[in-house]
């Protein structure tokens, strides 16, 4: 059992003792997949066939996605103006299109009938095809990669008709289902294609937390309306983060609108229930190129966290997003089991660990089959990068 | 006649010994309510009256430029989205020289007064505004500033210098002010009557969303060339008259994407975008709003998803509150971007984004110069721009 911060509740500490009651109870029955690692030092050569490699090795794609409407959720955070320095944002904290492309094309091969690129902006409701440009890049080198190729911006209602409801199986650690962007729930496969890099509120955010991005910021974002969804998304989620209000009347509200409003609490238990509404089925890592920690790193008092740009070289892919993020997890240099207050979280609860205990797949690397470049070879440790 | 550089003298200003502050600068003008109780030399004076402006130039009152501050300790300027309001002038001047072509706009606003201190470091920014959108600022001190200078302050006198060192810097590069934007969307307004709200926030806000645009008034529709624009806005709630019609429709047959408001046109829709419908005449494309335009940024977004991020001819990353505006020679193989920051304090290290390749690039401040190279990216070429602060200008050659 972890140490109990000074500053717990009483309520805190309940729910942190029953989450660990069911951590025993989980821990076996959560389910292992092999995940495929590979060495893939730039963006300009080798994606695709490393990608493709990571996908035989993880038992191949054909069974998972041919004759199916898959939605594949990429990362673009933040503000799509950013950039780190002079460098891009798809070279630091997005997922780079390359890689974006590569998996596209490679899922077009293997039979799939339909591809949705999806992301949530947190500053507009253009088509998705506009921030790419914003962002600087031509979305024709994805949408040209295979057949019936879309994209959508699902941080709105976007193309749909009406939000669709999300359930959590069970209820949920803190919310008991999401109203989504229609193509959440209109698909048959779930790809998550993460940047490889720590997190200040999730500790990591990897396949995982990628997915906190799915709920559209007019519901759950700070623009969203009190009596209804607004219409257009801007502002963070902060009504994840702290739980400062309750989504829109007519949304499913918090299970408990007493428990902790900690973001190490809510945000690591969130991530969890979304990716048990909206499960994920292949899981991307792009570690090619990256930066170790957001912008806001150097902002948090005494942060060990450094913002440094790297090239770790590495992309990885699994059938489970839990595996394949404790495995990056291991080629940041953290232990994907650590505790709270250890890095890299330290400021809050492990999210692959509550992800283990709900039953979604293995955190422990004892239990996960790596095949591939061995761990060891590609390890580059976040926090010893300057 | 040479062309007039004003300055407003202070009124608390008696002694001529003052005007060896002008000696060796630019400023070959006084101007304000009466002119000082001393022989002014070779330096002409005007008095400014909006009723009876000087021969060949145009007043407009303009705002201090700068990110709107917070007014009380509740409160702070919000724009539309929530981010920062930037209290700004291109738009000002960029009208008056539609609206009054062939004439000097003349900003004659004054520092903010009342409680506010305006720091001394704060009075490069009009001059380089106006400036770079082709106008000029009535140059004028506060109480404060009138008064270091009184004191012969050295910070402020060195202020004063880096003043009329952005006046110089100006006007060594006059040809500038007549280059022609580059811009994918002409806009089309009487920027008057019941839509002189909605068009000239349109204005004043694109430059927020980084829509470029090149302004031009109704009655000039009939002379227009819309050669280089991918797009027209006719920025009316009702629809043009004939003449202004046929000829905007003339523009989508040949196959751009013209803009209206409802009404304009029977045909069917094809296609429905950005809160527009949109159907195809002739090679090009005919956009009506499904509701009747009110927001200005509402729209300033909605036509910029119309025409496309694809079309933008610069883009800035890094650019908080930071307006660009780039033009280019009649023969488009000399251009320049200019870049000016609202908020306070240096820039981050931007990055502009151009679709056109050019030979040669340098980075200019009002007190550097060096040269940039211009690097291959996914949508164009990128250029590194380094912290400034004020200004800075991208200069291009192709």
């Amino acid at each position: 059992m972890r140490q109990r911060p000074s500053s717990w509740t009483r309520r805190e500490w309940l729910a942190a003792a029953a989450a660990a009651g069911l951590a025993s109870r989980g821990r076996a029955a959560a389910p292992s997949s092999t995940v495929a690692v590979a060495r893939c030092t730039s963006y300009d050569h080798g994606v695709p066939e490393a990608l493709k490699t990571l996908f035989d090795q993880i038992g191949g794609i054909g069974k998972l996605v041919s004759g199916k409407t898959v939605a594949i959720k990429i990362n673009m955070t933040g503000s799509l103006r950013a950039r780190t320095g002079y460098r891009s944002a798809w070279f630091t904290r997005w997922t780079h299109p390359e890689v974006i492309g590569a998996a596209v094309r490679l899922i077009g091969e293997a039979g799939a009938t339909r591809i949705r690129v999806l992301e949530g902006s947190s500053e507009d409701d253009h088509p998705l095809e506009e921030d790419f440009l914003i962002g600087g890049w031509d979305p024709n080198t994805i949408l040209n990669a295979a057949k019936n190729v879309e994209m959508e911006n699902t941080g709105s209602l976007g193309l749909g008709k009406e939000y669709k409801r999300l359930d959590v199986p069970g209820g949920g650690l803190i919310y008991p289902a999401f109203d989504c962007n229609h193509s959440y729930a209109e698909c048959d496969v779930m790809v998550s294609i993460a940047k490889l890099k720590e997190h200040d509120k999730a500790g990591l955010s990897l396949s995982l937390k990628n997915m906190v991005g799915a709920p559209p910021g007019t519901i759950y974002g700070d623009s969203a309306g009190y009596d209804e969804p607004a219409a257009r998304p801007y502002g963070a989620r902060t009504m994840f983060h702290i739980g400062n209000r309750q989504p829109p009347e007519g949304t499913p509200k918090e299970k408990d609108e007493k428990s902790p409003r900690d973001f190490g609490y809510r945000v690591p238990r969130i991530t969890v229930d979304i990716v048990r509404a909206r499960p994920v089925h292949l899981a991307i890592i792009d570690g090619i190129e990256t930066q170790t920690a957001g912008a806001d790193a150097a902002l948090e008092p005494d942060s060990r966290r450094k913002l440094v740009l790297v090239k770790p070289g590495v992309l990885a892919a699994s059938l489970n997003p839990v595996c394949a993020d404790a495995v990056a997890a291991a080629l940041m240099g953290f232990s994907p089991t650590a505790a709270r207050g250890a890095a890299p979280f330290e400021n809050c609860d492990n999210t692959l660990a509550l992800a283990e205990q709900a039953g979604i797949g293995a955190a422990d690397l004892d239990r996960i089959e790596v095949a591939g470049t061995p761990i060891a070879k590609l390890r580059l440790p976040f926090r010893e990068q300057r | 006649m040479p062309e007039l550089i004003p300055f407003r003298w202070p009124a608390s200003w008696s002694d001529p010994s003052k005007l060896d502050l002008l000696q060796g600068t630019p400023v070959n003008c006084l101007v304000g309510e009466a002119p000082p109780p001393f022989p002014l030399g070779n330096l002409q004076f005007v008095k400014l009256d909006n009723d009876r402006p000087p021969e060949g130039i145009a007043l407009r009152e303009g705002v201090w430029p700068r990110v709107l501050p917070a007014t009380r300790k509740d409160t702070a300027g919000g724009g539309a989205t929530g981010s920062a309001w930037v209290d700004n002038n291109a738009w000002v001047v960029r009208l008056a020289r539609a609206t009054e072509p062939g004439k000097m706009v003349w900003l004659t606003y004054t520092p903010p007064g009342g409680n506010e201190v305006v720091p001394l470091d704060a009075f490069v920014r009009p001059i380089a505004e106006a400036e770079a959108f082709g106008g000029r600022w009535v140059v004028a001190l506060d109480k404060f500033f009138t008064e270091q200078l009184d004191r012969r302050d050295q910070k402020a006198l060195a202020q004063w210098k880096r003043m009329t060192a952005a006046m110089r810097f100006f006007e060594t590069r006059r040809e500038w002010r007549d280059w022609e934007p580059l811009a994918p969307l002409a806009v089309v307004s009487t920027f008057a009557g019941d839509d002189k709200l909605l068009s000239q926030e349109f204005l004043n806000l694109a430059p927020r969303r980084h829509l470029a645009y090149r302004a031009l008034t109704v009655q000039d529709v009939a002379e227009a060339s819309f050669e280089k624009q991918k797009a027209v806005l006719y920025l009316e709630t009702t629809p043009p008259q004939p003449e202004v019609r046929a000829k905007l429709l003339e523009f989508a047959q040949e196959g751009g994407l013209l803009i209206v408001p409802q009404g304009t046109v029977d045909a069917p829709p094809e296609e429905r975008k950005a809160e527009h419908t949109l159907r195809r005449v002739g090679k090009g494309r005919v956009a009506m709003p499904l509701q009747k335009w009110e927001d200005p940024f509402t729209l300033v977004d909605q036509v910029h998803v119309l025409v496309s991020h694809r079309e933008d001819p610069v883009q800035v990353w890094n650019d908080s509150d930071m307006d660009t505006f780039y033009v280019a020679n009649p023969a488009q193989d000399h251009a320049v971007v200019h870049l000016i920051p609202y908020a306070s304090g240096p820039s981050l290290p931007i990055t502009l984004g151009l679709r056109k390749a050019y030979r040669r690039a340098r980075l200019l401040t009002l007190s550097s110069e060096m040269a940039v190279r211009p690097a291959r990216g996914p949508l164009g070429f990128e250029i590194p721009v380094r912290e400034f602060t004020d200004y800075a200008v991208v200069e291009l050659e192709a």
